[in-house]
């Protein structure tokens, strides 16, 4: 796997805030790498030092290997905060100054405004674009020379439904041609739709991180009961991988270490002499998890 | 080198505010240079009056003083303080815009991004320079019966004057807008520091016992003025012997350049150090 990028414990103090503390975070190409945290977790902090606005305090970070440079910088395309365009410029002539900054022919800029949906309005001025226009624009200016590497703050924010739906659909087709997407969001549905990786950022540090369905989606519970209660709590605590269990409406649930596997569990149980009367899988909703995170390290 | 500028040249190219104002710099300093011979032979007319020798009047058009005269006329404050706003606008717009880190972000460096500002200064320094040696030339071509080539081009170097004057004012107006970076705070200061601030200190330093010492000369925008401090007739020479400016001095150059030093080496430092 090749490595795209590589963060090596960054720190940023405001005053007595710590924004980002300590972060270690490595992307490796094609990923789809969400950062996902509520407000004010260190997601745009974190981006803004990754893309030279912001000075660390400590640490240090590659792109593609390399100590960051503005040579790093033109392979990467991306959309932070509010889309930054000169008003009175149309949005081919803005297209064409990112184009002359990343060294990149204009034969690009039909085509990303075509992506963007704003090619029949590409030389009407910026300022009179709408926020949605706005916000596409940007977007296509992310695409501009087919950079290597995507970044995303918040991009749907701001959107109605239907922008939500097509900057969602833009963001999937981009990551199909094997570009690496760094997507920043507080949306946890957003992240897992998108997202293959992700790291849960509170307070600036990661709180976890890994592929998206081992951390948002595995917690899983099993629901079990049989006639002799007593005896099937006795029995599962036995279970390679048992963690806890409570009760719940008559029924037993339990908590699982790793993948959970219901006929394995109905084997085992069947050695120890227990027939199950009841067996079902139980997901926490994704929410729940998402706040369960938050909420056991803050 | 050249891409900056060409970056530089696309964000202006089609932007009104610029032409506008540009326009009326021309407009005004035309104005000026019409109504120069006019003020001075009223200067005159005036002094006269209080003398017993009438003084005749004076053509300021004529080769070598024209350049003198004209660059004299094109650099007063007034006229200057056009093209430093329209500077003031083009580095706040940066700020307001937030360009400035988008054109970071897509992989201009820092340093670069001052360079490429220093670029356009130079660029349009330039530009109203050679504009202007035009308009001298015709103009002093179209009024003087009988030159040499000696004589024509005698007084060139306040050409080099006028420019370094307006490069060096420029970069003050660059600094003011990037240290400020609101385009209306910018503005207001500015010209309020150029045009009544510091005339008022020059005339306070000026007080007479200071005069041999006078530090006056070192107030910034003062020193950029007094690089081409009076026009040139023969007639002045007459009024106020010889201490009358008839070429650049290189040794009044060196405040501005110290000025402009100092202020680019902040930008630089502020640049180079600070998150945008």
């Amino acid at each position: 796997m090749e490595k795209v990028l590589s963060i090596n414990g960054i720190s940023k103090k405001y005053g007595r805030i710590q924004a980002v503390n300590a972060l270690f975070i490595e992307i490796q190409k094609s990923q789809v790498f969400g950062l996902l945290g509520p407000n004010g977790s260190g997601k745009t902090t974190t981006l803004s030092i990754l893309l030279d606005l912001i000075k660390p305090d400590n640490g240090t970070f590659e792109w593609f290997g390399k100590p960051p440079s503005k040579e790093s910088r033109k392979r990467i395309g991306s959309v932070i905060e509010s889309p930054n365009f000169f008003p009175y410029l149309s949005a081919v002539r803005n297209l064409k100054i990112v184009a002359d900054i990343k060294d990149k022919p204009y034969d690009d800029i039909g085509e990303v405004l075509q992506i963007a949906g704003l090619y029949d309005r590409r030389n009407d001025h910026f300022r009179d674009y709408s926020f949605g226009m706005k916000q596409r624009l940007a977007v296509a200016s992310a695409l501009l020379g087919s950079p290597d590497v995507l970044i995303l703050d918040e991009p749907t924010n701001g959107l109605d439904p239907q922008g939500i739906a097509q900057m969602r659909d833009l963001i999937k087709m981009v990551a199909q041609k094997g570009i690496t997407i760094i997507l920043a969001s507080h949306l946890l549905d957003e992240v897992q739709k998108i997202c293959s990786h992700v790291a849960v950022l509170n307070k600036g540090r990661i709180l976890f991180d890994g592929e998206v369905r081992d951390v948002l989606a595995v917690s899983e519970l099993l629901e079990i009961a049989a006639s002799n209660m007593e005896q099937l709590h006795d029995a599962i605590s036995h279970y390679p991988g048992f963690v806890s269990i409570v009760k719940s409406e008559g029924k037993w649930l339990i908590y699982l270490k790793d993948q959970i596997r219901p006929a394995e569990v109905n084997e085992f149980l069947y050695e120890q002499g227990i027939v199950l009367t009841h067996l079902a899988e139980r997901k926490r909703t994704l929410e729940q998890h998402f706040l369960e995170l938050l909420n056991d390290n803050s | 080198m050249i891409k900056l500028l060409k970056i530089e040249l696309k964000k202006i190219l089609t932007y009104k505010v610029f032409w506008i104002l540009m326009g009326l710099y021309f407009l005004f300093l035309v104005l000026g240079i019409l109504m120069a011979g006019f003020i001075i032979n009223s200067w005159i007319d005036d002094i006269s009056k209080h003398s017993p020798i009438p003084f005749p009047h004076v053509i300021i058009y004529l080769f070598p003083d024209i350049w003198q005269n004209i660059t004299f006329f094109a650099s007063i404050r007034f006229i200057l303080i056009l093209p430093a706003i329209v500077v003031i606008i083009l580095i706040t717009n940066e700020f307001t815009n937030n360009t400035i880190r988008q054109n970071i972000v897509n992989g201009m460096s820092r340093q670069e991004f001052l360079l490429s500002k220093l670029q356009l200064i130079f660029f349009i320094s330039l530009l109203i320079t050679i504009i202007l040696v035009i308009a001298i030339l015709i103009i002093g071509i179209s009024n003087t019966a009988d030159y040499s080539m000696m004589i024509m081009f005698k007084k060139i170097s306040f050409a080099g004057g006028f420019f370094f004057q307006l490069f060096t004012f420029l970069i003050f107006a660059f600094f003011t807008g990037f240290l400020l970076r609101n385009t209306g705070l910018s503005i207001a200061f500015f010209t309020l520091y150029a045009l009544i601030i510091e005339p008022v200190l020059y005339f306070i330093l000026k007080v007479p016992k200071l005069q041999p010492n006078n530090i006056s000369r070192f107030l910034p925008v003062n020193s950029v003025i007094r690089i081409v401090e009076y026009p040139y007739f023969p007639v002045l020479k007459k009024l106020m012997g010889l201490n009358v400016q008839e070429q650049i001095s290189l040794i009044d150059c060196a405040v501005p350049i110290i000025y402009s030093l100092v202020m680019v080496g902040i930008v630089y430092w502020v640049l180079s150090t600070k998150d945008l």
